[in-house]
């Protein structure tokens, strides 16, 4: 096609839309700063890593184009390259904050979360989102979703936080990708082979319909430019992370007696009426709810017991001047996907309302509260529905709340009693600037199922295994994950499901300890900083930082 | 993935390192680094087996233009005739002033 911008590699993309001589590529090719997880996995990498970096003008105006190879490993997101992002992303928000101003444009054509470093992936695109939200400050962060590969996974969070989203129709956008779902859910609930099914429901022209992407052109080098021109001029902001009450009618005006289509959809996403929707503390209930480590964990920090809540599968209430949160599970859930724990939409918009309002209240006040996360997600919500009303946006939601709250002042602290699994941990966790872990044999972190993560990446379980074993990131467990450096403390001798009197007080100590160590640190700075992480865990990622603020 | 290595007794110094292409399927990158010592070629390949046809692909295009040179190759399943376009797209890069 003529002057097709699709067709382009990532970095003839981003050099097409620069002016003329104005380009200057940091950390490319030449610089060697190759990923040190592919080789050891029998996976050729790429000198640059997947992305392209390059600062410049477009119509006179400073930017930076962050343009992501869809065609290397599917455009995913390990160390090195999410390393890569967020470093620029911090280096043009320190110029925004002093007065240079320089637009940041993401052009997205990514799986999401690079599965061969999973838990890299997952660290890097929390900070990625971390550094969206805070550049948003300053000017509009621009979003690019031109396709073939689309967006997907933990980077369509990122599209749901960035201010204004420009796609082309060869594009789809999704949280789960319909292999995955059909892996995880079976083939009733999302058949993947179902082309016409899949581009109606993911492709851009849907997702503009209801409001998940901003504006679709024909994919042109011109088009794309003249709309990125606009953007710069007009700074619109979709805001599309902020409209929780919207979602949350949406959600209690769902039939969810039957499966959701298209066209029903759309009608509802049209007519919905929209309520306030506060979310009030947990109380204590007559019945028990269905275990989990999260909730005997809420329930014993609290002092709630049987706690229940308007929305049954999020949990939050203050004690000691401190909020608590939990995601828990609810065997009778009507929506039929996150029965186990899984994050859905109620439970994104939900934990999203709780925070905003928390930072609301907060708002004048010199100190703020702390919010404590209690994480036990066994993943993101796995199905069709979801995907149709866009959970990417739901998680978008609550990762932007959690964000918005560090970046305010609240010390915002994880504690993993449980699993803490891709989405669901992108959504709740990875936003805090502290973690703390129980070292326990049931705990699983990862990005992905095995038998997901096997068929993506097209290898046997069994070499899956083996490459955990050389791939620290690639593991599920939570020795393998203090090795990356990002805990801030993994406490020994306490069992997952050991809520005691005495256990918690002193899980409640560590907390404070943490909260008592921050000295204003809001940022998620602190996982490159432990001693691990310097060793060993972020080494990559430190030097990419130092490069690219030699180069910047 | 497999890993190979040759060298090559060639002499015309190139003035600045290039780089073309991308790791995509059926695809590779070319980095040519100018060096003093003998042409090297380090190659990460994603299929197996081919060390020969490598050799024979590499071995024509020196022949033709003997410049002394690191390279480096991060190779996804191209075609003989792939890796021979992009050595010579590499080449040109190495003639344009920019």
């Amino acid at each position: 096609m003529k002057n097709s911008f699709v067709e382009l590699h990532a970095r003839e993309r981003a050099l097409s839309l620069l002016d003329a001589g104005t380009s200057k590529e940091m950390v490319g090719p030449l610089d060697d700063m190759i990923s040190p997880h592919l080789e050891p996995q029998n996976i050729v990498p790429e000198s640059d890593d997947g992305i392209v970096l390059m600062k410049g003008k477009i119509a006179g105006n400073n930017v930076l184009v962050v343009s992501i190879e869809g065609k290397f490993q599917g455009g995913g997101i390990g160390e090195v390259s999410g390393a890569k992002i967020v470093a620029a992303l911090e280096k043009a928000l320190e110029d925004n904050k002093n007065g240079k101003t320089i637009y940041p444009i993401i052009i997205l054509d990514t799986g999401g979360v690079r599965l061969q470093e999973a838990n890299y992936g997952l660290l890097s695109i929390s900070e990625i989102q971390n550094a969206v939200i805070a550049l948003k400050k300053y000017v509009p962060v621009i979003g690019l979703v031109p396709g073939r590969v689309g967006s997907f996974g933990g980077m369509s969070i990122t599209a749901s936080i960035l201010s204004y989203l420009i796609a082309t129709n060869k594009a789809r956008i999704a949280l789960n990708g319909p292999e995955v779902i059909e892996q995880e859910a079976g083939v009733r609930e999302f058949d993947s082979s179902d082309k016409d099914l899949i581009w109606n429901t993911l492709g851009t022209k849907q997702r503009l319909a209801t409001g998940l992407v901003d504006e679709v052109v024909d994919d042109t080098v011109d088009n794309i430019k003249n709309s990125i021109i606009n953007e710069i001029k007009t700074k619109k902001d979709a805001h599309r992370t902020e409209n929780v009450d919207f979602y949350l009618s949406l959600l209690d005006q769902l039939d969810l007696s039957k499966k959701l289509d298209i066209e029903s959809y759309n009608k509802l996403y049209k007519n919905v009426e929209v309520t306030k929707h506060d979310i009030p503390e947990a109380v204590a209930g007559s019945e028990e709810g269905t275990k989990s480590r999260g909730r005997v964990w809420f329930e014993k920090m609290t002092g709630i017991k049987n706690a229940t809540s308007s929305v049954s599968t999020v949990l939050h209430a203050q004690k000691g001047g401190k909020e608590y949160v939990a995601i828990v599970p609810d065997a009778d859930n009507d929506f039929p996907r996150v029965r186990n724990g899984e994050v859905g939409l109620q439970e994104g918009f939900a934990v999203a309302s709780v925070i905003n309002k928390v930072v609301a209240e907060d708002k004048d006040k010199d100190v703020k509260r702390p919010i404590i996360l209690i994480a036990d997600v066994p993943s993101q919500a796995y199905g069709y529905q979801e995907e149709l009303i866009g959970i990417h946006v739901a998680l978008g939601s609550s990762a932007a709340a959690y964000a918005k709250a560090r970046q305010a002042g609240h010390p915002v602290i994880d504690f993993i009693p449980g699993d803490a699994v891709s989405g669901g941990f992108l959504a709740h966790g990875l936003q805090s600037n502290r973690m703390i872990a129980l070292d326990d044999d049931s705990i699983t972190i990862q990005a992905m199922s095995k038998a997901s993560v096997a068929r993506i990446t097209q290898r046997t379980i069994a070499e899956l295994e083996e490459a955990t074993k050389h791939v620290p990131a690639m593991a599920y467990d939570i020795d393998n994950y203090e090795k990356l450096g990002a805990l801030y403390k993994l406490v020994k001798g306490i069992g997952s499901w050991e809520a005691t009197g005495e256990n918690v007080a002193k899980i409640n100590q560590i907390i404070d300890g943490a909260i008592d160590g921050l000295n204003g640190d809001r940022t998620l700075h602190f996982r490159y900083e432990t001693p691990i992480a310097k060793e060993s865990g972020r080494k990559a990622t430190l030097k990419v930082r130092k490069l690219v603020d030699e180069q910047w | 993935m497999e890993k190979l290595h040759f060298n090559f007794d060639t002499t015309d110094a190139i003035a600045k390192p290039v780089h073309v292409g991308v790791v995509a399927s059926g695809d590779l990158e070319v980095i040519f680094r100018p060096t003093d010592k003998k042409t090297e070629v380090n190659i990460v390949t994603g299929s197996d087996g081919f060390k020969e046809v490598w050799a024979n692909v590499l071995k024509r295009f020196f022949d033709r233009y003997p410049i002394q040179a690191n390279i480096e190759i991060n190779d996804f399943g191209s075609t003989p005739g792939v890796v021979n376009l992009r050595l010579t797209q590499a080449l040109e890069e190495l003639k344009d002033e920019k």
